[in-house]
């Protein structure tokens, strides 16, 4: 039924556009996803944001082509480019490189590589970070643990996935200062068979929390079954155990991609001006948003709990439920004053990694490679 | 203590459960002197039907019984290419292998993501698939048509001029083969993890495959095997960082431990206790 209504508003906005306009004005974006769209994940939720742009954006006309191995994007790109795309988003971490060599063959077609940090003249970057959740997340689970162990079901010990368990450890220390964040590996974004036996390990090993970066709603459903508080990822995941599910992350690419398409209609982003175009976009762009179904950022099975537990900002005991609301409303606003990566932090093994004062830059973020205290478990690539 | 060594055999015995079942199904056609190294893809395509079914049905009896036929229709197609056409079983069962996979993934394209809210108890195929491998070694060591499908797998020349209609028997191995891998999908899909992801079989079928090697061709110490692949996947997470040995060891020792025993066979210069006529096809008058 929403297809075809989809479908429908799309030939009317294609009517509209079609005798408003020249046939030449139509502007093409293609898209390259790493997982088939019905994922329910990463992939699932670009897409969702491609239908959503085509609906807002009449002049737009759009294709994707679906799981695509982070090898194999370029010969896609070329063939995409071929087909006649302007705008090509690759929308996995994986193809930053091919993407920069695509920039370089192709220097009149706009590209834009999601979560990377590699731009070129005709290319930019564009992220819809969780950071700030996964701290608010962790404020959560922090309150909600009794054992005082996490556990954390992780796909890639990529900088995204270090920064994104650091806030999150951050968080939980922020409420338990003796907390534990233990991370289980399982090297796939898609593996619902690792991350049930991850799930199960970190179970067994005491934690009482669980949450996760990978595109399965695998550990929601452990966490179901085993009646253990845990947090959706990326995808309305509340529905799946609607008693455990305790709040969670949700993203709206089509912020991005509405307002990047509109300006490079208007000329604003044409190639060779996009050098220095970055999105970062968090929850102050609405591009993000906190819970585990849209317009839900906290189950109300869990606000009692999270009332009661205090922890302490400032000097003064405040509740967690509290903290939680403050801050989403202060990140929400034009102006946040709050950001998790504020110094003085260390990172898990003593060393400063932002003095005091300072916060982060998204550049900084974007390359993160160390964790932050609290953090358990074997880390590739981190700096002793 | 005892706790731990109780969580890690309910892991071991729950991953074990759908590599027991569909290596029973791999030794009995491997016992009937057919090779289907399409595991994988007859589990897929099972899984796929279980899940189908359940979801638009909520009825997990049919949904079992859909995902065995499936399989066993996909292990049919093997059949056919392999013994009547006598084609190269390898290359046939690579092939199966892949196409079950992409035909899972085509086909359902529109379960992408979804979960079985109402998901079907792990016990009962864990309590069968162990029932099946006793009930198996006593069919093939106690029995007359256990002793005929051995027969046809050691020397199928000799069974057909006992009166064995050794096309017949290998058609039904293959056939059991095809609807154990399809129940073995149905076990992930219905309840180890009851959705449906594309390649949610993540190369279950080929540990099995290795099983049955690993195992001598042996029901009961399929068991063992099962079990022990199990608990070596449920410890590459469980051990991660709390021992010195890196885990990926653990999740490539199924493969590793195959090689070894292939390899002892091989010094022993035996064939180890692989049926004799393993994966060479049989038509009468030549040999």
């Amino acid at each position: 039924m929403v297809r075809r209504q989809v479908l429908l508003l799309a030939l009317l906005a294609l009517g509209v556009a079609g005798s408003a306009q020249a046939e030449e004005k139509k502007l093409k974006a293609c898209f390259i996803y790493v997982g088939p769209v019905g994922d329910i994940g990463w992939s699932f939720a670009h897409d969702e944001a491609r239908k959503l742009t085509m609906k807002a954006l009449p002049w737009l006309e759009t294709q994707y082509v679906e799981a695509v191995p982070e090898g194999q994007a370029l010969p896609v790109i070329d063939r995409l480019v071929k087909g006649g795309c302007k705008v090509v988003f690759t929308t996995s971490f994986g193809f930053m490189d091919q993407t920069l060599e695509a920039a370089k063959k192709y220097p009149d077609v706009v590209f834009a590589h999601t979560s990377g940090f590699k731009r070129a003249p005709n290319m930019a970057t564009f992220m819809a970070d969780f950071y700030q959740l996964y701290y608010l997340n962790g404020l959560m689970a922090g309150a909600l643990t009794k054992t005082g162990k996490v556990g954390y079901v992780a796909a890639f010990p990529i900088p995204e996935l270090k920064r994104h368990i650091s806030a999150f450890a951050l968080g939980v220390r922020a409420v338990n200062p003796k907390a534990t964040v233990n991370v289980k590996w399982i090297n796939a974004w898609v593996s619902p068979v690792k991350a049930r036996e991850a799930a199960e390990a970190l179970m067994a090993e005491g934690n009482d929390v669980l949450a996760f970066t990978e595109d399965t709603a695998t550990v929601v459903q452990v966490a179901g079954r085993k009646k253990v508080p845990g947090f959706a990822h990326y995808s309305p995941m509340h529905r799946f155990a609607p008693d455990f599910v305790v709040s969670g992350q949700l993203v709206h690419w089509e912020k991005i991609y509405i307002d990047f398409l509109s300006k490079v209609r208007d000329g604003t982003y044409a190639p060779g001006k996009l050098k220095d175009v970055d999105y970062w976009w968090l929850l102050r762009e609405s591009a993000v948003e906190l819970g585990g179904q849209p317009g839900l950022p906290i189950n109300p099975k869990y606000v009692d709990a999270l009332k009661k537990a205090q922890m302490t900002v400032g000097g003064k005991q405040v509740s967690v439920y509290d903290r939680v609301m403050e801050l989403l409303k202060d990140m929400s606003s034009p102006t946040p004053t709050f950001d998790p990566f504020t110094g003085p932090l260390q990172d898990r093994n003593g060393a400063t990694r932002v003095p005091a004062g300072r916060v982060m830059s998204p550049q900084e973020l974007n390359q993160m490679q160390w964790v932050a205290p609290g953090v358990v478990g074997p880390v590739a690539d981190e700096p002793k | 203590m005892m706790e731990e060594f109780l969580q890690a055999l309910t892991r071991a015995l729950s991953f074990g459960t759908p590599l027991l079942l569909a290596s029973l199904g791999a030794l009995v056609n491997e016992r009937a002197g057919v090779v289907n190294l399409g595991v994988e893809g007859m589990m897929a395509v099972g899984a796929l039907a279980a899940f189908g079914v359940a979801s638009e049905t909520e009825a997990p009896g049919a949904a079992v019984c859909l995902a065995m036929a499936v399989g066993a229709l996909a292990a049919l197609l093997h059949g056919f290419v392999t013994l009547t056409l006598r084609a190269n079983a390898y290359v046939s069962g690579l092939a199966l292998a892949m196409l079950g996979l992409g035909v899972a993934g085509l086909l359902g394209k529109r379960y992408e993501g979804a979960i079985l809210f109402e998901p079907a108890p792990e016990l009962p195929f864990t309590v069968a698939a162990g029932a099946l491998a006793v009930v198996l070694w006593g069919f093939l060591h106690a029995t007359r048509p256990g002793l005929v499908l051995r027969s046809v797998g050691e020397n199928p020349a000799a069974a057909d001029v006992l009166g064995v209609n050794v096309m017949a028997v290998r058609y039904l191995a293959v056939a059991f083969g095809g609807a154990l891998a399809g129940l073995a999908g149905a076990f992930l899909s219905l309840a180890y993890r009851p959705a449906w992801t594309d390649g949610m079989t993540a190369g279950l079928g080929w540990i099995a495959v290795a099983l049955v090697i690993f195992v001598g061709w042996s029901p009961l110490r399929a068991v063992l095997g099962a079990v022990f692949f199990g608990l070596l996947y449920y410890l590459q997470f469980r051990l991660q960082d709390q021992s010195q040995v890196p885990t990926e060891l653990f999740a490539a020792m199924p493969y590793l431990l195959v090689v070894v025993v292939l390899a002892l066979a091989g010094l022993r210069r035996t064939q180890g206790s692989a049926p004799a006529a393993l994966g060479r096809p049989y038509h009468r008058g030549e040999r």
